[in-house]
């Protein structure tokens, strides 16, 4: 049982490191998704004005609400490449089980697009004048959710696997569930605003972020044997 | 039981015969409730009038819920057990039930405009509502979005399976979170608190609702079934004219 535990472990690693030299390679999509980010930052700042007290109240919000607009056109691609050219059936004749290799893949997703994202946020910080105690929160916040975002576009890429307009449905599917993260994630600098303990939205935070990690894999395992059966 | 059901020459035969009592049934106790609802039965004491609207809102909104909890049923049967006549039935579901969810959030919006004082809150019994409308649509465009119809039905119904999430949330809404939206005054653990006039139209409405629906249903399901003769046909003659 512990021979076949660490032979998963090894699994997950390799195609991590996969995933890692793909994307490291195509660098441009990460500075694409950065500047977009930084659009949507901007225009809602266009949006509500230059008023300083009316951009305190929600400038979190729109940090989370960037973040999360920002990775949904890059979500579709991380599955479609590999169904077009057929690494999926390969998966598939392997007795690896699929659900580990798309637990690689959100988690390799969380590190190469969602982290660095997150590393580059300390600059829309100072654009929206956060206060300086929020900072190690908000990244905390947006770290944890960051996996959740990432196992929540696994399944909503593996919904879209294959349809003819994918990217125009991806969102409507996937932003229903992504609400709790976003409360939760900006709950957590609501409270530190107040003064308050944010120990609780944190904590649910974690709980939302595990939950999509035990379901998430197996439900776009189900979606893609679909996908592969078309 | 169900195979025997699922059968679509059987289902056709069936329910033929229900159509006609059903929406006879059905029409008559909506305009017995519309009747009660609006002429005959006392005015809520802070309200006004503006409680009738009730009659309507009420009925839509059980209705948009329980026929997402329908649809989520049978994609599974859909998924499990593989009756086509299953994915038939979620197809037929999806728009009527989508209707309803709008139905709800625009009566209730009238409602909330006079009561309230405006059109919108974003309170959680009010945004799960809307949640639940995207789900629906969602279904509808992702079981569409395929070239062949057949391969958008599973991915949508693992999508109706995931939205079941959001019925309890919507049930237990008012209940979990301090809300604008008045708790639940009928399905209590204590019995209805609800005025016995005004229980006889409400129920009427509800129960005329339900009803109205499953005719809608039928005939949608009936409908499709003949869509899909009517291409075997013309694939047929099709291919008498080819050989």
């Amino acid at each position: 049982m512990s021979s076949n535990g660490s032979s998963w472990l090894f699994v997950l690693v390799t195609h991590i490191k996969r995933d890692f030299l793909i994307n490291l390679r195509s660098l441009t999509d990460l500075v694409a998704i950065i500047s977009f980010m930084l659009l949507i930052i901007i225009l809602f700042t266009f949006g509500i004005g230059p008023i300083k007290e009316s951009l305190d109240i929600i400038s979190s919000a729109i940090i989370w609400v960037g973040l999360i607009l920002a990775l949904i056109p890059s979500l579709e691609k991380t599955l479609n490449k590999d169904l077009e050219n057929g690494w999926f059936d390969q998966l598939l004749t392997s007795p690896i089980p699929l659900e580990i290799i798309l637990l690689s893949k959100s988690i390799s997703y969380w590190l190469m697009v969602i982290i660095p994202l997150i590393l580059s946020t300390p600059i829309f910080f100072i654009l929206l004048d956060i206060d300086l105690k929020q900072t190690p929160w908000l990244l905390t916040s947006m770290t944890i959710g960051g996996l959740a975002i990432s196992l929540v576009g696994l399944i909503g890429a593996s919904l879209v696997l294959g349809a003819k307009r994918g990217n125009i449905l991806l969102p409507i599917l996937i932003i229903p569930l992504m609400i709790p993260i976003l409360i939760f994630g900006v709950g957590i600098n609501e409270a530190i605003k107040m003064d308050e303990e944010p120990i609780n939205n944190l904590l649910l935070l974690i709980a939302f972020t595990l939950i999509y990690l035990v379901i998430s894999p197996f439900i776009s395992a189900l979606l893609i044997r679909i996908a592969i059966a078309r | 039981m169900f195979n025997w059901l699922a059968n679509p020459n059987r289902f056709s035969k069936l329910t033929g015969n229900l159509q006609l009592p059903l929406i006879i049934l059905s029409t008559t106790m909506i305009l017995l409730g519309l009747y009660y609802g609006l002429f005959d039965s006392p005015e809520d004491y802070q309200q006004g009038d503006a409680v009738r609207i009730m009659y309507v809102h009420v009925p839509s909104a059980w209705l948009a819920s329980f026929l997402f909890f329908s649809l989520a049923i049978s994609c599974i049967f859909y998924l499990v057990w593989k009756h086509p006549l299953a994915d038939l039935i979620s197809n037929a579901i999806a728009p009527i039930g989508a209707i309803f969810s709008v139905l709800t959030l625009v009566t209730g919006s009238l409602w909330g405009k006079p009561m309230w004082g405006t059109w919108w809150v974003w309170d959680a019994r009010l945004t799960s509502m809307l949640i639940l409308f995207f789900f629906y649509l969602g279904y509808m465009l992702l079981s569409n979005a395929f070239e062949r119809k057949i391969d958008g039905s599973k991915s949508a119904s693992v999508l109706a399976i995931i939205g079941l999430i959001n019925l309890p949330i919507i049930k237990f809404s008012v209940d979990w979170w301090h809300t604008l939206h008045q708790p639940s005054s009928i399905l209590r653990m204590d019995g209805p608190s609800i005025d016995k006039e005004m229980l006889l139209p409400l129920t009427l409405m509800m129960v005329g609702f339900s009803l109205f629906s499953i005719y809608l249903i039928i005939t949608n399901v009936k409908t499709m079934l003949l869509e899909k003769k009517c291409e075997a046909l013309i694939l047929k003659l099709n291919l008498k004219e080819f050989s």
